[in-house]
């Protein structure tokens, strides 16, 4: 009896070490910015105050992570469409082909049926600027040589994390990132 | 002689405690802990920060405390299967011409390289579901494997041990149903925490107290059957200890274990149901229904033992 009571101590404190293990660092600021939507609509870093975001930047005619990265990010567009406090955005990294039409039709074919997930645009300079100075992320050679991050942002538009947008590993932690933000908001 | 016996039951008890840390493992989350396999991020001690990570690695992946105890159950998933090696090695120089110790302890060890492989398929495929289940499966397998080995060495060394016994001779049907039931329980037990995981991906941020609700009654299969294990199990203490001459302690002891662990299992499968998902519950309750199994095949070799004294 004794060792099953010290089994059941000593699991209890693992349970507890591993539910507290989760570190989500503020790292910096979305800097300001001013980009528009499929709709035309305008969004601002103001649109990221009181959401949880998961972030990325593709382009459409992208063959490679890019599908990998767009299926990922619907299966989380899926999981989380109870919560309306977290939100999904694709940057293009190809404003020149992708118009705002086709941002509409490729937002269309992935299955995105509400503003919970918005395809946002500008001119090629203000997108490198904020995926180099403003996420830290490879901005050179775009539209190719986009990166593959997924960016999670709080609701102060605070960055947090990087991850794999490719690695269905990273998505878990992602997934359950995402959770705890979202309860803390709501805290 | 002796050594063979010391080490099947050492490794019985490490294997029923290798079961409890894999329960561990999965009930504190840290199953990807390790994301790679047979190393821990590239390493064979796992990285303590995070410039020790590998490049091919995202970093976001990276939890020091989720990678130890990961770790933890590769170090001793490792000193499991030296133990078993040893036993087998053991087995095989005593008891060669014993086919049911020789045969037993192979198996046992086969389907312990097996269950490592398995462990690098759980990892590959981010945890996929069904290895899950069958990780577990395996593991409850060796688990009496080695309990069986390890009591028929005992008995090879007291052959006398069932000689007073007499049990009922025809209730061989009993310990496969009950063995049998027992075996899809458990599975109907992981299908519901599989469930419980589907439901809590759909819907990430539920509190633990409406997962069960939302389960439907696919959760009340697992309640019937276990009052029928219950009905089962009496039945059978009923014929070997109140129904059998002079039954051996070992018999009166396991049929009495598997009543109270019975007990206790319908206590926290309450508490599963009635309060909220408690992780620490629910890593019980599946331990306890792998010692179930391991009592129902003590107690079958026993009565099987006093079957062949009376020949």
């Amino acid at each position: 009896m004794g060792a099953v009571i010290l089994l059941g101590a000593g699991a209890s404190w693992v349970i507890q070490k591993a539910n507290s293990s989760y570190d989500i660092p503020i790292l910096k600021p979305v800097p300001e910015f001013s980009f528009i939507n499929q709709d035309g609509d305008p969004f601002t870093e103001k649109d990221l105050n009181d959401k949880i975001t998961i972030l990325d930047f593709i382009f459409t005619s992208c063959a490679g992570p890019c599908p990998i990265m767009t299926h990922n990010m619907t299966g989380l567009y899926q999981s989380f469409n109870q919560v309306e406090e977290v939100q999904f955005v694709s940057i293009t990294v190809d404003p020149d082909v992708d118009t705002q039409d086709i941002l509409k039709q490729y937002a269309k074919i992935n299955g995105v049926n509400d503003d919970r997930w918005q395809f946002i645009t500008s001119n090629i300079e203000a997108i490198k600027d904020l995926k180099k100075n403003g996420f830290m992320l490879y901005a050179e050679e775009l539209p190719r040589g986009h990166a593959i991050k997924f960016v999670l942002i709080d609701q102060n538009g605070q960055i947090r994390k990087y991850f794999d947008g490719t690695e269905e590993a990273s998505m878990a932690v992602l997934m359950k990132d995402i959770t705890i933000l979202v309860k803390e908001f709501k805290s | 002689m002796k050594p063979f016996r010391t080490f099947a039951f050492l490794s019985t008890g490490l294997t029923y405690l290798l079961i409890f840390v894999g329960g561990l493992v999965r009930v504190s989350g840290a199953g990807m802990g390790c994301p790679d396999w047979p190393k821990c991020f590239g390493r064979w001690i796992p990285p303590t920060s995070l410039d020790q990570l590998p490049d091919y690695i995202d970093p976001a992946q990276f939890n020091i405390v989720l990678a130890w105890i990961e770790y933890c159950n590769r170090l001793f998933g490792v000193l499991v299967g030296i133990t078993i090696t040893i036993t087998l090695i053991l087995g095989l120089k005593h008891y060669a011409n014993f086919s049911r110790i020789r045969w037993t302890i192979i198996a046992a060890f086969v389907l312990t390289l097996i269950e490592g492989w398995l462990g690098s398929v759980l990892v590959n495929t981010v945890l996929n579901p069904i290895t899950i289940t069958l990780h577990l499966f395996l593991a409850l397998i060796i688990v009496m494997l080695l309990l069986y080995a390890a009591q028929q060495a005992y008995y090879l060394e007291n052959p006398d041990s069932e000689k007073l016994s007499r049990y009922p001779s025809d209730i061989q049907w009993l310990f496969g149903c009950l063995a049998l039931l027992l075996f899809v329980e458990v599975i109907l037990g992981t299908e519901i925490r599989g469930g419980l995981e589907m439901i809590r991906k759909e819907n990430p941020i539920i509190d633990s107290q409406f997962l069960l609700h939302m389960l439907g009654p696919f959760k009340y299969i697992h309640t019937i059957l276990g009052f029928i294990i219950t009905g089962l199990a009496g039945w059978v203490w009923y014929y070997l200890v109140k129904k059998s001459i002079h039954p051996s302690n070992i018999v009166v002891q396991s049929s009495t274990a598997i009543l109270l662990l019975i007990l206790v299992q319908i206590i926290l499968g309450e508490v599963l149901v009635f309060f909220r998902v408690i992780p620490l519950v629910q890593l019980f309750h599946l331990w306890i229904a792998s010692l179930i199994l391991g009592m129902v095949c003590v107690q079958y070799s026993a009565w099987k033992m006093s079957q062949i004294a009376h020949e």
